[in-house]
């Protein structure tokens, strides 16, 4: 759902969005659940009298990681954060975010980074009110990868 | 100057690391915001939950600069894409610059995609400042894409200050 919302914002999708969604049950399952976790996650759920029209439960959730800082240390990065619509409003998305922060700091984390697409002005004005600070505005950090054939390529590459 | 090795980096290796990372930082005009120290880096990346991984570009002795032989280091640690599955993510990358033009940067760079490969990553993410055009060119030579104007993504950061007082909120 989320995928849904950061690809095409203003329109209804097409039948063919989970081409670019490579991740299987499987995979999300091994990679969250081994002894070495790649990911941690937290959901929200309400109770099954308040679930939504399909019948999920499970209404948001946040997925988030360790990493590194070279300048203070341990950190936490938010990976996905998301509330199905009909349940926004009511402090959801709020108390995983809050969850998060504790989260970090009982891990000493020195701070909690994450990105936001340039559009999404929800998701930019919530997090800027809990005091975010753009780095791409503030320090120009870009974000820049190397995927697909790039990565391949470059392994390939002679010195 | 063909002559280097790289290496996985050893606990005895964390007074170099830190001296090339204020190196870095003070290119990056940021050196008074290195509060790391050797012990953290011992700590957090010789333990038993290693926060991080590390190779380290190492010279002959007869080639090093003022005693010093490791010249060049890489940071990295994975991550995850909901979208793709496990990703490297490289944090910090430095070649001294005595030792530039002679295909170091470039090795580790191997190096790293190598290891990113082998280990399942889809991709290998990192973040530049947009002042700093020789390492966007550097990249861009080498096939990497900019994500956050290719694709509007902003990198954010809460502060531990702000973090409690969310916590203080709920």
């Amino acid at each position: 759902e989320l995928a849904i919302y950061e690809r095409m914002p203003d329109q209804l999708i097409n039948n063919c969005f989970f081409s670019f969604i490579l991740v299987t049950i499987i995979e999300l399952e091994r990679d969250g659940f081994s002894q070495n976790p790649f990911y941690h996650c937290l959901v929200a759920e309400v109770p099954e009298t308040h679930k939504s029209t399909e019948g999920h439960t499970t209404v948001g959730y946040v997925l988030y990681y360790y990493t590194y800082s070279t300048w203070k240390g341990r950190c936490i990065y938010m990976e996905d954060l998301y509330v199905m619509p009909d349940f926004r409003e009511r402090g959801i998305g709020k108390s995983l975010v809050a969850s998060i922060a504790k989260v970090g700091t009982e891990q000493q984390c020195m701070h909690l980074q994450f990105s936001v697409l340039d559009w999404n002005k929800p998701s930019l004005d919530f997090y800027m009110s809990k005091g975010a600070q753009d780095l791409t505005a503030k320090e120009g950090w870009h974000l820049l990868r190397f995927d697909g054939v790039a990565l391949i390529k470059l392994a390939q590459e002679a010195p | 100057m063909a002559n280097f090795i790289l290496r996985k980096a050893e606990p005895k290796d964390v007074s170099d690391i830190l001296r090339l990372i204020k190196e870095l930082a003070k290119y990056e005009e940021m050196e008074e915001q290195v509060i790391l120290t050797e012990n953290d880096l011992l700590e957090d990346g010789f333990g038993d939950h290693p926060f991080y991984h590390c190779i380290v570009a190492e010279v002959p002795k007869e080639k090093g600069t003022n005693g010093f032989t490791v010249i060049g280091f890489a940071m990295y640690y994975f991550t995850y894409d909901p979208w793709i599955g496990k990703l490297l993510y490289l944090e910090d990358f430095y070649v001294m610059k005595e030792y530039r033009g002679f295909g170091i940067g470039s090795q580790i760079l191997k190096e790293l995609s190598h290891t990113a490969v082998k280990t399942r990553c889809s991709s290998m993410h990192f973040i530049v400042a947009e002042w700093n055009k020789p390492s966007i060119e550097f990249y861009k030579r080498r096939g990497a894409s900019d994500l956050s104007l290719e694709e509007g993504w902003r990198l954010f950061k809460i502060d531990k200050q702000s973090l409690m007082k969310m916590m203080a909120e709920e």
